[in-house]
């Protein structure tokens, strides 16, 4: 197996286009057929294909990464009717550690569009599935991948990469929750239908929130938006009507001074028995008083205040990034030194000379035990232990030789470590769980 | 006597970790303080409510006479109420002031703790465990409240200064917090009520007169009053939020005052406690 056994040959959002990522997207449901083919790629003897809208890649392991590292493109650009030319500058190639680093990033969202999101590790999980049904996947992928996952989970709970919202409407839904207990039974008034507001609430809706009215100074405008948004449109003069059904209120229309004053919200609260009520001013200039915040149960964000909660979220990401990498890298490391420990060559040296120092042992507890023996006798006796040992280690040993860089090395390898209890950190299975 | 103080101290000395590890969990990032803050606090229940008992054993009475003994039992209450709460609705944010509150209490027992006294001829009746038990559990469901309350005041003023993510993070929604609060001040209000009525009444059965200008009564009823008002307000006029949380804390704080202040004082039937 040996130091640069794993391959990671792909592209991400970094490096390629979206039209060559679609094109060489996997399609779902079709893995079988290309990890079948890409078992029969010569010198692969694992396999595995992460495929989603932001990166292609293929993991293979083999007992020469140089050849893999030029058959992988050429096994992606076949499957997918493109020139590896085509591909070139786009592909990126890790290989051995870098490799295993690079999937234990992936999958804890460290290298995705938008950091922290938590889509990738489902598909990972769902795709290695697909390698290891198809028996693509082999001993060193399965843990591999295990400890991504496992990696993964670590970043996700110690850190805060995951957990911090960074746009605008995400911000929004970050706050709303935590002034309403369920954001399913809220309802959202858009006042104005500019872009800007349309996306927001889009965001409101897509975060939980139950249902959204439009209004607008032109109706038809606000009949469009609410269509797009699956919500109602209501009419422009009755906005302080409207106003008490609406938890969340999302302002984009400018105008002459405040359309929304601390007098129409106070009615509003009142006639909503003071139930609170989260406004987004995202008009420029500022299209609600400020002095609403004033108002018990009302809470008042404007574009400022928002863009002050996500500056503060992405230092704070930035710094939770920082811990993450500090994971993946530790476990890059003991994920490395188990990968080591697969190797037969000290495997075999370690167990003969585990074996020795007990035959010695022995030997010497029986020869003070017997001091009238003569030197015949000793040598007979020291003879005789080792023509038994060399009997015994026979069959391992050879099987270890015989599989050394065969893809069954890691299986033989680990079972000697096992059964005769070669090294101190010997590969216990702590966290294939 | 001895035996029932060392699992005191030990009682309290859980929930001092449990503080620990819940101011831990608010603002650190790792698990182990959420996971293990309701364990913390489930042993030191064990442990108190084993001293409770073996001192009431011991006394021949429940042992809620002395202020040590009440100020013990009303800890014991409300942290059995905040784990029960746990399982109905996992609220472990709750147990950042919970925890330091009963701990607290739990060490002033501990600091004024005087061992058991013989009850006057007068007491000694099956009303003392349930006048007060009853009086008590308002108190420890009062004092839940006041710390949902507690916790809906910070979260509330966060969101009103415009703060981001940083510090603090897992406090329950507004909402979340106010509904909590209206759940615990109706139970918290009949149990109050009962206690006050169990109490008229036992006074009737012990001394013949059935109002006493008992400063302990007068106190009660204040509160009462508060809260009577206060739940009028949410069911009637709409009062929540900021209003109904202060005054919670208020009606709180007249039941803290009660219990130390008369017993400070020594005045009336309920000077011993």
């Amino acid at each position: 197996m040996g130091e640069r056994g794993i391959v990671l040959v792909g592209l991400n959002h970094r490096t390629a286009p979206v039209e060559l990522r679609e094109r060489l997207a996997f399609e779902n449901g079709h893995h079988e057929h290309a990890l079948r083919r890409l078992m029969a790629v010569d010198g692969v003897a694992e396999g595995a294909i992460v495929s989603t809208c932001n990166r292609v890649e293929v993991v293979a392991c083999g007992a020469s990464p140089d050849s893999l590292g030029a058959a992988l493109p050429a096994y992606l650009a076949r499957e997918h009717g493109v020139t590896e030319s085509t591909l070139g500058a786009h592909l990126y190639t890790h290989v051995g550690r870098d490799a295993v680093r690079h999937l234990f990033r992936v999958a804890a969202s460290l290298d995705s569009m938008v950091v922290g999101e938590p889509q990738i590790l489902g598909q990972m999980k769902e795709q290695y599935a697909a390698a290891a049904a198809a028996g693509a996947s082999g001993r060193v992928l399965h843990r591999c991948f295990h400890k991504s996952f496992s990696v993964a989970k670590r970043v996700r709970n110690e850190t805060g990469v995951a957990e911090k919202a960074v746009s605008i409407g995400s911000a929004a839904v970050e706050l709303a929750r935590r002034i309403f207990d369920r954001l399913e039974d809220q309802t959202a008034l858009l006042v104005g239908a500019g872009t800007m507001g349309e996306l927001t609430a889009r965001q409101l809706l897509s975060g939980g929130v139950g249902s959204v009215m439009v209004t607008n100074r032109t109706f038809d405008r606000a009949v469009e938006v609410a269509r797009h948004l699956g919500g109602t449109a209501v009419p422009w003069e009755r906005l302080g009507r409207y106003l008490p059904l609406a938890d969340l209120v999302i302002g984009v229309a400018s105008g002459d001074g405040f359309l929304l004053g601390v007098p129409v919200v106070e009615a509003a609260m009142r006639e909503r028995r003071r139930r609170s009520i989260f406004f987004i001013d995202l008009a420029v200039p500022r299209c609600i008083d400020p002095a609403v915040n004033q108002l018990d149960g009302v809470y008042l964000y404007d574009i400022d205040d928002l863009e002050g909660v996500v500056v503060d979220n992405q230092g704070a990401r930035a710094r939770e990034a920082v811990k993450a990498e500090a994971i993946v890298e530790t476990e890059v490391e003991a994920f490395w030194r188990w990968l080591g420990s697969l190797d037969a060559v000290p495997t075999i040296v370690a167990l003969r000379e585990k074996i020795e120092a007990m035959r010695r042992a022995e030997l010497e507890r029986l020869l003070a035990s017997m001091p009238d023996r003569s030197p015949e006798q000793s040598a007979a006796i020291d003879r005789l232990t080792v023509s038994l040992v060399n009997k015994i280690l026979h069959g391992p040993l050879s099987a270890l030789k015989r599989h050394q860089a065969s893809a069954e090395e890691a299986f033989y390898v680990e079972a000697a470590r096992r059964l005769f209890r070669l090294g101190v950190d010997s590969p216990d299975d702590e966290d294939e769980r | 006597m001895m035996i029932e103080f060392t699992l005191l101290r030990l009682a309290t000395f859980l929930y001092l970790a449990a503080t620990i590890a819940a101011l831990a969990s608010l603002v650190a990032r790792r698990e182990l303080p959420r996971q293990i803050m309701p364990g913390l606090l489930l042993l030191g229940l064990l442990t108190h409510a084993a001293s409770i008992a073996l001192h009431s054993v011991h006394a021949g009475h429940l042992a809620v006479t002395t202020l040590a003994e009440a100020l013990s039992f009303l800890a014991l209450l409300m942290v059995a109420l905040f784990l029960v709460l746990q399982l109905r609705r996992p609220l472990l944010a709750l147990g950042a002031v919970v925890s330091p509150l009963a701990f607290g209490m739990a060490l002033g027992a501990d600091v004024i703790y005087q061992g058991a006294r013989p009850l006057p001829p007068a007491l000694q009746s099956v009303w003392l465990p349930v006048h007060v038990g009853l009086a008590i559990l308002g108190d420890a469901i009062f004092a839940l409240a006041s710390s949902a309350s507690l916790l809906y005041l910070v979260q509330e003023r966060r969101l009103k200064a415009h703060r981001g993510g940083r510090m603090l993070r897992g406090l329950p929604s507004l909402e979340t917090l106010d509904r909590l609060n209206y759940t615990l001040l109706v139970w918290g209000l009949v149990l109050l009520t009962l206690g006050i009525v169990t109490g008229i009444v036992w006074a009737h059965s012990a001394w013949g007169t059935p109002w006493s200008s008992d400063p302990k009564l007068m106190f009660s009823l204040a509160t009462w009053g508060i809260y009577v008002i206060l739940l009028q307000g949410r069911m009637s006029a709409g009062w929540r939020g900021r209003w109904a949380a202060q005054l919670t804390i208020a009606g709180f704080a007249v039941i803290v005052l009660s219990l130390v202040g008369i017993n400070v004082l020594e005045l009336g039937n309920h000077g011993t406690f």
